[in-house]
Order: C-alpha cells, then sequence, then structure tokens
C-alpha cells in the first residue's frame, strides 16, 4: 500500500499548494464574477456581469488593443532575437574560439533587468524631452520637443511595444541559438560547392532549421504579453487600457458592483491564455523543438 | 570571405552596444544630474542629491531587505515542495502524471495576478492580507513551476543505481538522500533559486493587492517614483532595483560555479590525479 501510495504522497505537497492557492484563487473569482458574494448577502449565480462586459464598448476596445499590442511586441522581439541568432551562429562559425560566450552574457542582460526598470528606461529614452528626442534635437532632425511624436503613454501602446522588444529578444535569441548550434559547419562547405552564397544558404538551411523553435517562441512571449500587467500599466494611457489592466481598474474602482465585471474580465482572460497555451504545447510537442534546450 | 567575419563582429558589437547599453546611459545620467533641461544631450550640471536620498532613506534598505527576505522564504518553500513532487514524477510511475503537470505548470500560462484577485477576499477574511506571510503564499504559484522544472532536469541525470549502492552500504534514507540525492540536485536547485529569486522580486500587482500597501518591496517602493515622481530619485530607485536583481543571479551563479570545481577537485583527488 505504501509503495503504490508513495508517489503520490510526494506529489501532495506541491500540488496542493497549487491547487489552494492557485486554482482556489482561479475559483473564487469564478464564483465572484457569477455575481456571489456571501459577504453581502448575495449566493445567487448570475451572468449579469459577462452581460455587462461583452456589451460595453470600453470591453473590446481593449481586447483589440491587448491583440495588437502583444502581436506587434512578440512579431518585434521575434525579428530582433532572430537576427541577433543568425549573426552570433556566423560569428562563432568564423571564430571559433573568442567572444560568443561574452555576446551570451552581454545578451542576457535585459533578462535579468526587472519589468518596471525596463518600462522606466524606456520612458527616458523616448518620451517627448527623452533622450532619443534630445539626440535628434542636437544632430538637427527636429527643433522642438513637441516636433518628436508621443511614443510614451500614447494610445497605440508603441512604448509597452518597445519595453517588450528590448527585454522578450534576448529570450528569442538564447532559444534559437542551441538550434542554431547544431547546423554542423560541414553544411555550410556542402551549401558552398553547390555555389550558394551566404544569404541562400541562411534562407535554404538556417531558416527551416530554426523556424519551429523561432514560432514557439514568439508564441510564448505573445501568451506572456497578452497578460502581463506592470508594463502596460506604466506605459499605456487610461483608456483605452489593455485587458489585464482594465480589469484592474474595475476592481479598484470603488464600487462593489464592479468587482464582477473585474473577475469576469480575468476569466475571459483566463480562458484565453488556457487556448493559446494548449496550441502552444501542442505545436512544441509536434515539432519537438524544445530538445536540447534547457 | 577572411574580411566577412570582421565587418560582421564590428556590425554586430555596435548593435549589440546600442541595443543592450545605450538605454542604460539616461538612467545613470538622470539620477546624477541636475535639472537636465531638454535639447542638452549631456546634463550642465551633476549632483549627487537622488542617490543621497536613497541611500539615507530607511525606507530604502528595509523595502531591500524585505524583498529579499520573501525572496528567499518562497524559494526554501518552492524547494521543499519541488523536491519530492520531482522525485515522484520522475522516478516513480504516476497515474493521472499529465494532469499533475498540468496542474503544477499551470500558473506559468495563466497570470498570477487572476488568482490573485480572487483570492483577496478570502486573504482579507483570514487576516492575511497586508502581512508577509500573505506575500509569500502570493508568490508561491508563479515561482513554483520554474522550481519544479530545473529540479526534475536533474533527476533526470541521477541513476537509482547509486542510492542502491548506497543502501548496498548500509545508508538509510536520510543518509542516502543528505549524500547520494542532493549532492546531485545542487546544481538544479541552485538554478530553480536563481529564477524564484529573480521572479519573486520582480513582483508589483500581487505584492500590492496583498501586501495593500504595508508589505513594501523594492518594486511598491519604486512605482510612485517612476510614474511620475522626481526622474533624478526615479533613476536611481531603477538602478538599485536592477543592481539588486542582478547581483542575487550572479552570487547564485558564482556558488553554481564554486560547487562544480570543489566537486572536480574532489574527483581528481580520489582519482589520485593533481589537479
Amino acid at each position: 500500500m505504501w509503495r503504490k501510495s508513495k508517489p503520490y504522497l510526494l506529489l501532495l505537497p506541491a500540488a496542493a499548494a497549487i491547487i489552494l492557492l492557485f486554482f482556489g484563487g482561479i475559483f473564487d473569482g469564478l464564483l465572484k464574477s457569477f455575481g456571489y458574494f456571501p459577504a453581502i448577502g448575495q449566493t445567487e449565480l448570475n451572468l449579469a456581469a459577462y452581460d455587462r462586459l461583452l456589451s460595453s464598448d470600453a470591453f473590446w476596445k481593449s481586447l483589440t488593443l491587448t491583440l495588437r499590442i502583444a502581436a506587434l511586441s512578440s512579431l518585434l522581439s521575434a525579428i530582433i532575437g532572430a537576427l541577433v541568432a543568425i549573426a552570433l551562429f556566423f560569428l562563432n562559425d568564423a571564430m571559433k574560439t573568442t567572444s560568443p560566450k561574452v555576446w551570451h552574457r552581454l545578451f542576457q542582460l535585459p533578462l535579468t533587468i526587472p519589468h518596471l526598470v525596463t518600462g522606466y528606461i524606456i520612458v527616458l529614452l523616448f518620451m517627448q524631452s527623452g533622450f532619443v528626442s534630445r539626440i535628434l534635437a542636437a544632430i538637427g532632425w527636429i527643433d522642438d520637443i513637441a516636433d518628436f511624436p508621443v511614443l510614451v503613454n500614447d494610445t497605440f501602446g508603441w512604448g509597452i511595444i518597445f519595453t517588450y522588444a528590448w527585454k522578450e529578444a534576448p529570450f528569442v535569441a538564447l532559444m534559437l541559438y542551441p538550434v542554431l548550434s547544431r547546423i554542423h559547419g560541414s553544411w555550410r562547405e556542402v551549401s558552398r560547392v553547390f555555389g550558394a552564397g551566404n544569404w541562400q544558404f541562411i534562407r535554404e538551411v538556417v531558416m527551416p532549421v530554426m523556424m519551429p523553435a523561432w514560432m514557439v517562441a514568439t508564441f510564448i512571449i505573445f501568451v506572456f504579453t497578452f497578460s502581463a500587467f506592470e508594463v502596460p500599466y506604466l506605459l499605456g494611457v487610461t483608456y483605452p487600457s489593455v485587458l489585464p489592466v482594465y480589469s484592474y481598474q474595475l476592481y479598484t474602482s470603488g464600487t462593489l458592483a464592479d468587482r464582477p465585471e473585474a473577475l469576469a474580465v480575468n476569466m475571459i482572460l483566463a480562458a484565453i491564455t488556457i487556448l493559446l497555451g494548449l496550441v502552444a504545447y501542442y505545436f512544441s510537442k509536434r515539432w519537438n523543438v524544445l530538445k536540447g534546450w534547457g | 570571405m577572411k574580411k566577412h567575419p570582421r565587418f560582421l563582429s564590428l556590425f554586430l558589437f555596435i548593435g549589440v552596444f546600442i541595443f543592450v547599453i545605450v538605454p542604460f546611459v539616461p538612467l545613470i545620467l538622470t539620477s546624477l544630474s541636475f535639472g537636465w533641461r531638454w535639447p542638452d544631450v549631456v546634463p550642465q550640471a551633476w549632483s549627487l542629491r537622488a542617490w543621497e536620498y536613497v541611500v539615507n532613506d530607511g525606507r530604502t534598505w528595509q523595502a531591500v531587505g524585505i524583498s529579499l527576505w520573501i525572496a528567499l522564504i518562497v524559494t526554501a518553500i518552492n524547494i521543499v515542495l519541488a523536491v519530492p513532487a520531482a522525485n515522484a514524477l520522475m522516478r516513480y510511475r504516476v497515474r493521472g502524471r499529465w494532469l499533475f503537470e498540468a496542474i503544477i505548470f499551470a500558473p506559468i500560462i495563466i497570470p498570477p495576478f487572476i488568482s490573485v484577485m480572487g483570492i483577496h477576499l478570502t486573504f482579507l477574511r483570514l487576516g492575511l492580507t497586508e502581512t508577509v506571510l500573505g506575500v509569500v503564499l502570493a508568490h508561491i504559484a508563479p515561482t513554483l513551476p520554474y522550481m519544479f522544472r530545473a529540479v526534475m532536469i536533474s533527476y533526470q541525470t541521477l541513476s537509482t543505481d547509486w542510492e542502491d549502492q548506497a543502501r548496498m552500504l548500509g545508508a538509510g534514507a536520510m543518509p542516502r538522500f543528505f549524500h547520494v540525492v542532493l549532492p546531485h540536485l545542487l546544481p538544479g536547485i541552485l538554478a530553480g533559486a536563481s529564477l524564484s529569486v529573480l521572479i519573486s522580486l520582480s513582483q508589483y500587482l500581487i505584492t500590492f493587492i496583498i501586501g495593500a500597501g504595508q508589505v513594501v518591496t523594492l518594486p511598491i517602493l519604486l512605482f510612485p517614483f517612476i510614474s511620475g515622481g522626481d526622474p533624478g530619485i526615479a533613476s536611481a530607485y531603477s538602478l538599485l532595483y536592477a543592481v539588486i536583481a542582478i547581483l542575487a543571479l550572479i552570487i547564485m551563479d558564482a556558488a553554481l560555479k564554486r560547487y562544480y570545481q570543489m566537486n572536480k577537485a574532489s574527483q581528481n583527488q580520489s582519482k589520485g590525479v593533481k589537479p
């Protein structure tokens, strides 16, 4: 009996912690999103909060904004990350022994910087009186603060997108690099024998090899940026706001009536992330991309 | 063809330099400047005012202490939870294995603030809000999956033969765990601990909801400054926060390297080879 139940007993503390602290909280939120507040005598379940939410303009605007920011952030980080990974690969190929390790370390730096600090770095760089604007003024491209576009706390979300690109591009590069390093030097020789230049080698060999890992890395960033709070809270505008910020605004608006709506936003967010997570999991399993990584 | 790598390496160097290093320049300059007006690329006047404020304010070091304290407790709890769970999943036939994995890895996909907002009123009733314990409990879900994954990877390379041999030599369960299993898991645990500490240090929203402004960690202290406060002080706090995160990582990394060196030395000794 002991032998049979032993693994389950070993799993119990970790599973119980997550079930109680995490799923318990989600379930608690789910009940309250259905209007279940025993503290104020409401014990009937209803869909009023979802009704109000789905018919409100603010929710749909928020959803579109969230999707757009997540899509652009993940795409931008994916492109920068891929370029760096390919450059590192060629560099490594060319000078076997020297610097790639230093590059790696340097490129990992953004990963260790907390999100709020990254956000503030972007504020100082891209606000209208920021560092980039000062440099442009110094070289004579703009004459006035107002000539510099509003890129921070703007309605489009550029500041948020830049922050994520800076922070997540290294993540993409670090996920791609091990995959690329499995390309043998001899493949390059062979491609040269067949008359392929560098560009053709990238297009015909490097790109197909890194594609699966690249897609999954991009997808992971999409899911993360879709549901992250700190950066849009710091760099966004009050209206329209991304879904996590919208939920927080509703939650802290002061009236208890808005709370079920806030929790309803959360449940919709959770449902979308679970769906996206399952898609990512399916593809990563199918393509076996994470082999040799982690 | 020989010219190519050098050109590429120079190009990459400039690119990475602009991308990674230059963004820190305004942060550092702002923390050291005095009334840095718009068209000036470099401040006209310098001042240590912001740093004096940050270093002399008692709240700063209190926040550093509380942040690290919470991160350490969270990490310790994660180790205690993750090691047995990883052991069970890697070494036993577990029915519903996918379910356990799905449960433990779920907080990576579903953002933890959703759960925290839901559990908030329950924590309030239990008296856990505004307490360090409440914040620690809130930090477990976002960090545990990373620790679990790291320990699981370590278990993959640990054969049961080692423990069987120790058992044959008469070692009980406890000595087997502490002398055979734990040393092998240590690198994985350290890697998991780095992630756990880093993630715990960077939580803002869930600390804010549960701590309700009474548990002041670094991000909580920092936020009012970076969202429209004094730029100099905001920059100094940001740098301090970043340095602490990096230091925590470097210390873990150094511990790992030291461990490997010690291991190597002892192995060489036992083989009778001079290092």
